[in-house]
């Protein structure tokens, strides 16, 4: 698998709208990557930002992106045969049990992203795949219809009740797996509900993999941009994919990350 | 494994390689994993007077040559750093060299009394950033007069640290700045920072870094390097610390026999991964065993003698 280090200029092939947030941008060209591992993508006149990739059976490469920001919202007005740079695919990748074919997932927002692709990987070796999708009505749940195709178990869970359970999928999960058994755990969204998740497998004792994001420059590990505390690791080489026993070294997780200049900002939950 | 150990500028190092300003240098917990790694001494990234977030994405990209950056000087200000360089400081058994910037000799003056507060082991004086000439104007190493002015300054109020002039080869006067900041006191030279380019995205029609101009490092830069280190050498007597495009042992022995006494390794870490260090020291110390070296001492400079 060939890394791509300079900007590879790329023509939108389809732009798919999911939801009112989120839009999927379809390119022919097939980059590599696996489940976890993300793309820089330039988006010219704005900035470069990274993105996890997907890709689906039959296509080139795919990146679902929520409008957040000025550079989302950007190539949330493209069209398709607009141009978008690439770089990648960078960080390390999710991987399936080896004993025990009996996985959950547990995504919020764009968690799916990553965790989509591995879902469809690990159905294909036929494991038994749980999806606990959260998100705030039913229209932001991610690719439910393409799961369910694939044949993954999907728990979902909405703020307001519009769809299936009502309330946090952390909770939802909590629950579920109080009488189910997982052979491994995955979970990708904000922290705050990674952290959650982690606690219940850290007191279960369920191997699991969480995708722990932080800011990105350079996506090839020279910056020390997205290093976390006291490990040094670098969340583009060493993560974004960590697994829970090394999480329990990473001492920042849950509790700050750093913005763009290197300086430490506190999550809103922590107080001094 | 061969004695590797020089002496830079009264500096014990135990091995010759240190760890580029830029580099891995946003956190103490990323110093620490390099100095895991082998380094035998590192820098941390430049720091100025305010916090500033540095330009945006694009600002870095590679390819199989080299490395073009414009990260624009993101840091979060000498404030805030204090601390930070303080736990560096303490947490690493290697020694700690800090870096700074700024647009003004008052302000180099500023955070330079605040970073000598941190107990940095040296504190190399950024002279020559290719990449914020629209925030700051030209370059100080282009000049030997502001070279000169901004080295005593620095000097005035830093007491014994030493300190080290990091030396631009976008200068063709390298060399004249290089004496003039030995003239003004200067401990060591830094040579050399990044070559400015241009690289253009022929299907984007646009420059692909934000900045437009960046810095160029790696393999393509190293003859430049080891030229700048050549001329240096034989016109002032401080140390040199030889940098630019180093990624192996080898590459490493042709700037000390160019006439450095350290190494400087940045984008190497991209090249050969983390661990670089250790694989530059190996391959340094396999090359000197195959050839009766008994220090690196015994290289520097060597090339010098040939007929
Ligand atoms: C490994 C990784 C994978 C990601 N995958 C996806 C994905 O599949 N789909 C998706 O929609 N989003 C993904 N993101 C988040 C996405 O990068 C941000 O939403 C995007 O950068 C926002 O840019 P903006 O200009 O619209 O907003 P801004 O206003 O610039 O930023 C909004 C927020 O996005 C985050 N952000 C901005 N720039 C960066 C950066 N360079 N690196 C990391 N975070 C940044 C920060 O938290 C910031 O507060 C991922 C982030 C990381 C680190
Ligand atoms: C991403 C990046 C950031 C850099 N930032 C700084 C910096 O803040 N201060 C500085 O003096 N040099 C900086 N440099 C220059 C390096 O310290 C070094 O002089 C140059 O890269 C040449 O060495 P190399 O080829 O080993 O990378 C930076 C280089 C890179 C690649
Ligand atoms: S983004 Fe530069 S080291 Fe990770």
């Amino acid at each position: 698998m060939k890394q791509i280090d300079k900007p590879l200029a790329l023509p939108i092939q389809k732009i798919i709208t999911e939801s009112e947030r989120v839009k999927t941008f379809v390119f022919e060209y097939d980059f590599p990557g696996g489940p976890g591992q993300f793309v820089m993508c330039w988006i010219p006149g704005f900035d470069e930002k990274p993105f996890g990739i997907i890709k689906k059976d039959g296509e080139g490469f795919r990146i679902s992106v929520a409008a957040v920001g000025e550079s989302t919202k950007a190539m949330h007005m493209m069209e398709e045969g607009d141009l978008l740079g690439f770089r990648g695919p960078y960080g390390s990748v999710f991987t399936l049990p080896e004993d025990g074919k009996k996985i959950a997932m547990v995504a919020g927002g764009y968690g799916m992203v990553p965790l989509s692709y591995l879902a469809q990987e690990a159905r294909k070796k036929e494991y038994e795949v749980h999806l606990f999708i959260g998100a705030r009505n039913k229209q932001e749940l991610l690719f439910k219809e393409w799961m369910a195709e694939i044949g993954a178990l999907v728990h979902a869970s909405t703020d307001d009740g519009s769809e299936g359970y009502k309330g946090f999928n952390t909770d939802l999960f909590k629950s579920n797996a109080e009488n189910e058994t997982y052979d491994k755990v995955y979970t990708v969204g904000p922290e705050i509900m990674e952290m959650k998740i982690a606690q219940i497998c850290w007191e279960k004792n369920i191997p699991f993999e969480v995708s722990l994001e932080r800011y990105m420059k350079c996506g090839f590990g020279i910056c020390g941009q997205c290093s976390v505390d006291p490990t040094g690791w670098r969340m583009c080489v060493e993560g974004p994919v960590i697994d829970g026993e090394a999480l329990k070294k990473i001492a920042e997780f849950g509790k700050y990350h750093r913005t763009a200049s290197g300086e430490v900002q506190k999550y809103p939950w922590i107080k001094e | 494994m061969a004695n590797l150990s020089v002496n830079l500028a009264g500096i014990s190092l135990q091995n010759p390689t240190v760890l580029a300003s830029g580099i891995m240098g946003v956190s103490s917990s990323s110093l620490k994993f390099v100095e895991e790694n082998g380094a035998g001494a590192v820098t941390l990234k430049s720091i100025g007077p305010t916090e500033r977030p540095g330009h945006k994405n694009p600002t870095v990209f590679a390819w199989r040559e080299g490395i073009q950056n414009a990260v624009g000087l993101s840091n979060p200000g000498i404030e805030n750093s204090i601390e930070k360089i303080t736990t560096s400081v303490t947490q690493l058994d290697i020694p700690v060299f800090g870096s700074m910037f700024a647009d003004t000799i008052d302000n180099f003056k500023r955070v330079g009394e605040k970073m000598a507060s941190t107990g940095v082991a040296a504190i190399e004086v950024n002279l020559s950033c290719p990449n914020t000439e629209d925030d700051f104007g030209r370059m100080f190493a282009l000049d030997t007069k502001m070279t000169s002015d901004l080295i005593k300054a620095v000097k005035s109020v830093v007491g014994d640290i030493p300190i080290f002039a990091k030396l631009s080869a976008d200068s063709s006067e390298i060399v004249e700045v290089g004496k003039a900041a030995e003239a003004a006191g200067a401990d060591a030279i830094t040579a050399i920072n990044t070559i400015s380019g241009v690289v253009i995205d022929i299907n984007m029609k646009r420059p692909i870094l934000t900045n437009k101009v960046g810095g160029v490092s790696g393999p393509a830069i190293k003859p430049m390097g080891v030229r700048a280190v050549w001329n240096l050498y034989n016109s002032v007597k401080i140390p040199i610390i030889g940098t630019g495009g180093i990624n192996t042992g080898e590459d490493a022995i042709e700037y000390i026999m160019a006439g450095a006494t350290a190494i400087g390794i940045g984008s190497g870490v991209y090249y050969r991964g983390i661990d670089v260090f250790k694989k530059v020291t190996e391959e340094m110390s396999r090359f000197m065993e195959e050839n009766r070296y008994k220090s690196v001492e015994e290289m520097r400079g060597i090339a010098h003698k040939a007929s």
